[in-house]
């Protein structure tokens, strides 16, 4: 499709923009001009502004992202250097992957967040316990993502390598690693809404602090303005996240487009 | 010995997979016989026996039949509902290019958003209870379902729509004939991510905004701690969630019995 | 005698997506007596498939009309059925299924159209297979069930788009000769699209030879070889003259980046 000189690209952003931002006015008319505003069921527009302002220049939201965001790091970090060795290891011996398979499949079946309340009981409500959990929800997607990614490792290829003369070495960085490398980033992506799951349920239980804290705060006192600023900034950062590690699998393997998603 | 080998040889599959499995739990029943747990710890420690007594306990007593019903209801409303919205919507934005444009970026953010964010929100308009639980379930499948059916629409083969419009097809025998088959398998592979979230959204939703269900059941008890209830609880949600896999599983083959082997799944 | 198909001059232009409009036929020209056969040849996007989309109905020229029989072609019609490179079999029908796509679709019931599938079915060589899903089968049979699915509607013409190139050579050749007999006996008018300079001379009364884009008409040969032609009058000196001349012709065309 083509409007006059505009690329497609250009056009799809300024639907996508255009829409939003009619959303929001929408939004704002009809609560000001159609129908009455009960501020104790929702807000508007001109009020979320208004407590964007008020917790930025208060410093609270930045003291909350720092707060979740410490966590969240240690945690992500953890699933990534125990979740993909592990992955890498049950691709590469047969006997390691019928061993675990079942018993990881079970787990990631399972509803995991439900254990919470148990790590917080067990850990603390500080930095301990969510980390773990966050551990515990995002290790999944790295295995099981290594996993089938060096699973799909074409063994063609390992022996045109071999045939070529390559070593061990040329195997792992030429043909395993860029095969596996988009899965693994996929699996980030995953592991990334299931990080923020971890972090909002750790302080939905039992936290004094940190934006999923600040979240249920809000919305408990009534100041619907604040909790929706909360909500659109943790939306915001899954955003970044997301559309990052997808433009990054892009970036990594241009030659394959859809099959991750 | 060499009948035995070869016996193992050919189920070293599933005889490794469970093995680990009964390993794993024998270990850990073990662990509070061989080692000196601190206090703290021990005061929350289980082992499967009394996780296993007390989820046959519980499922013999009719105590968790109610709690079930609650939850089963909740998934299967949700998941009902977000199947009647994202199908037709999925289609009308595979087949409408302004239309796609302009939802793309709500769609991308709510989908990347963890449900959990909007619960405090969705208990404040829908109150503490069941409702809140099915809007979760329903914001939680509603998105892969309808991304999966947008691309399945979106990458219909343009051959297959040429041949079938050179024999004067119109645009809903199209549809019928071409778009929806061609987008069957993508739908399949977003029921298939629906579930899995919408028994998420079971979960979280009781675990926060109710006051029955499975999920409500564990959290109370994990207030209380009742440790045994809390891993029942999770055991039941792991075989709901295995069943339900299952069965889309052979819904997907029956309805993929014309596509190649080593593409059924993906 | 009126020709069966004519047109007058034909001019359409694509805009591809973010890229410069190009115009793949101009003052293209076309008169096709009724159970004639003819080939297009030409280079790589000259347009060949374009003008065989706008002979469908699938595509309308921004200048220039068809006729079919006196009548002025505005969409798909019966009277037209298209067999495809790429097959375009729906991979979810049973050979059965893909056959009587057409009837179908012109709501036609089972009951009359399911015996008229099957002769068909069998007219191609696939009876047992009615059953099976296109997955199962091979090139050539798949393409047998693109040329039955073509014929099930009972069109007057056939146009193929490049139908054998898909086809290992061997394959090719069996159904250049299947295809021969088949319209021999059920004088069709045939429009044949092809890349390959010996199908177009082995199977044609007359060879259409296309210039690079945009393309129109570089010269009409006609092929006056003897039928029915067998597979020994391919190796015949006055075969080897007609291709000869249809490669003179089409050389110059050629870009030799494609």
């Amino acid at each position: 499709m083509r409007f006059g000189v505009l690329s497609e690209r250009s056009v799809r952003f300024l639907l996508g923009a255009g829409a939003v931002t009619g959303f929001f006015l929408v939004w704002e008319f009809l609560l000001t001009f159609v129908f009455t505003f009960n501020p104790f069921f929702i807000t508007k527009p001109s009020l979320m502004w208004d407590a964007t302002g008020d917790l930025i220049l208060s410093g609270e939201l930045w003291k909350d992202l720092y707060i979740s965001g410490t966590p969240f790091v240690f945690g992500f970090a953890a699933a990534v250097v125990v979740g993909i060795p592990l992955g890498v290891v049950m691709g590469w011996r047969r006997r390691v992957a019928f061993a675990l398979d079942p018993f990881l499949t079970a787990l990631y079946a399972s509803p995991l967040v439900a254990l919470a309340p148990l790590l917080i009981v067990m850990f603390g409500v500080g930095i301990k316990g969510k980390t773990i959990l966050i551990f515990l929800l995002a290790v999944f997607p790295f295995i099981f993502n290594a996993f089938a990614g060096v699973r799909s490792v074409d063994t063609l290829l390992i022996n045109v390598v071999r045939s070529l003369g390559g070593k061990e070495r040329d195997l792992y960085f030429k043909v395993i690693l860029p095969s596996t490398l988009p899965y693994i980033v996929a699996g980030a992506r995953i592991a990334i809404g299931r990080g923020i799951v971890g972090i909002i349920v750790g302080e939905f239980y039992a936290a004094s602090e940190g934006i999923g804290h600040a979240l249920i705060w809000f919305g408990d006192m009534y100041q619907l303005g604040h909790m929706f600023v909360c909500i659109l900034v943790l939306m915001i950062v899954a955003v970044i996240f997301t559309v990052g590690l997808r433009k990054a699998e892009l970036a990594i393997a241009p030659w394959r487009t859809q099959e991750t998603r | 010995m060499n009948r035995y080998l070869s016996q193992y040889r050919e189920n070293e599959e599933h005889i490794l997979g469970w093995g680990f499995i009964v390993l794993f739990l024998l270990a850990w029943e073990l662990t509070p016989h061989l080692v000196a747990l601190p206090k703290g710890l021990a005061l929350f420690f289980t082992t499967p026996y009394h996780i296993a007594l007390k989820l046959f306990d519980m499922v013999t007593s009719g105590e968790v039949a109610f709690h079930f019903y609650v939850s089963g209801s909740e998934f299967v409303i949700g998941l009902g509902l977000s199947i009647l919205v994202a199908l037709p919507l999925g289609l009308v934005m595979g087949r409408f290019y302004t239309l796609n444009a302009m939802f793309d970026p709500f769609v991308t953010a709510f989908n990347a958003t963890p449900r959990l964010v909007f619960l405090p929100l969705v208990v404040l308009w829908f109150g503490f209870g069941i409702w809140s639980t099915v809007v979760i379930v329903f914001i939680g499948a509603l998105f892969p379902l309808l991304i999966n059916t947008y691309e399945g629409v979106k990458n219909v083969d343009r051959v297959l729509v040429n041949v079938v419009r050179s024999f004067g097809a119109n645009e809903w025998q199209l549809m019928k004939i071409v778009v929806l088959p061609n987008s069957m398998p993508y739908i399949i592979a977003g029921l298939r991510l629906a579930i899995g979230r919408a028994i998420l959204g079971v979960v979280v939703g009781e675990f926060f905004g109710s006051d029955q269900g499975v999920g409500f059941l564990m959290a109370e008890a994990a207030g209380n701690y009742i440790v045994d209830v809390v891993f029942a609880g999770l055991i039941l949600f792991m075989g709901i969630s295995l069943v339900m896999t299952m069965a889309v599983k052979k819904l997907e083959d029956r309805l993929s019995r014309w596509r190649p082997e080593q593409v059924k799944t993906f | 005698m009126e020709p069966y198909i004519r047109s007058t001059d034909i001019t359409l232009t694509f805009t591809p997506k973010n890229r410069d409009p190009v115009t793949a036929l101009k003052d293209f020209r076309i008169e096709l007596n009724s159970g004639e056969f003819v080939s297009i040849v030409g280079p790589s996007g000259c347009g060949k498939s374009t003008f065989l989309n706008v002979l469908l109905g699938l595509l309308k020229p921004d200048m220039g009309e068809m006729e079919i029989g006196g009548k002025k072609i505005t969409g798909p019609g019966v009277e037209r059925a298209m067999v495809f490179q790429e097959f375009g079999l729906l991979p979810w029908r049973t050979v059965m299924a893909n056959v009587e796509l057409g009837p179908e679709l012109k709501g036609e019931s089972v009951a009359s159209r399911r015996p008229r599938a099957q002769e068909l079915i069998n007219l191609v060589g696939l009876t047992g297979f009615e059953g099976h899903f296109p997955h199962e089968l091979s090139g050539g049979m798949k393409q047998r069930v693109g040329l039955a699915r073509a014929l099930a509607t009972d069109p007057e013409v056939l146009l193929m788009d490049e139908p054998f190139a898909a086809l290992d050579a061997q394959t090719r050749d069996l159904m250049q000769a299947e295809l021969l007999q088949i319209w021999d006996k059920h004088k069709k008018t045939v429009l044949f699209v092809t890349h390959s300079i010996e199908e177009a001379a082995y199977l044609s009364d007359r060879v259409i030879v296309m210039t690079a884009r945009p393309g129109k008409t570089k010269r009409i040969i006609k092929i006056n070889l003897p039928r029915p032609r067998g597979y020994e009058m391919r190796l015949s000196p006055e075969f080897n003259d007609i291709k000869l001349d249809i490669w003179n012709t089409l050389k110059d065309e050629l870009n030799p980046r494609e």
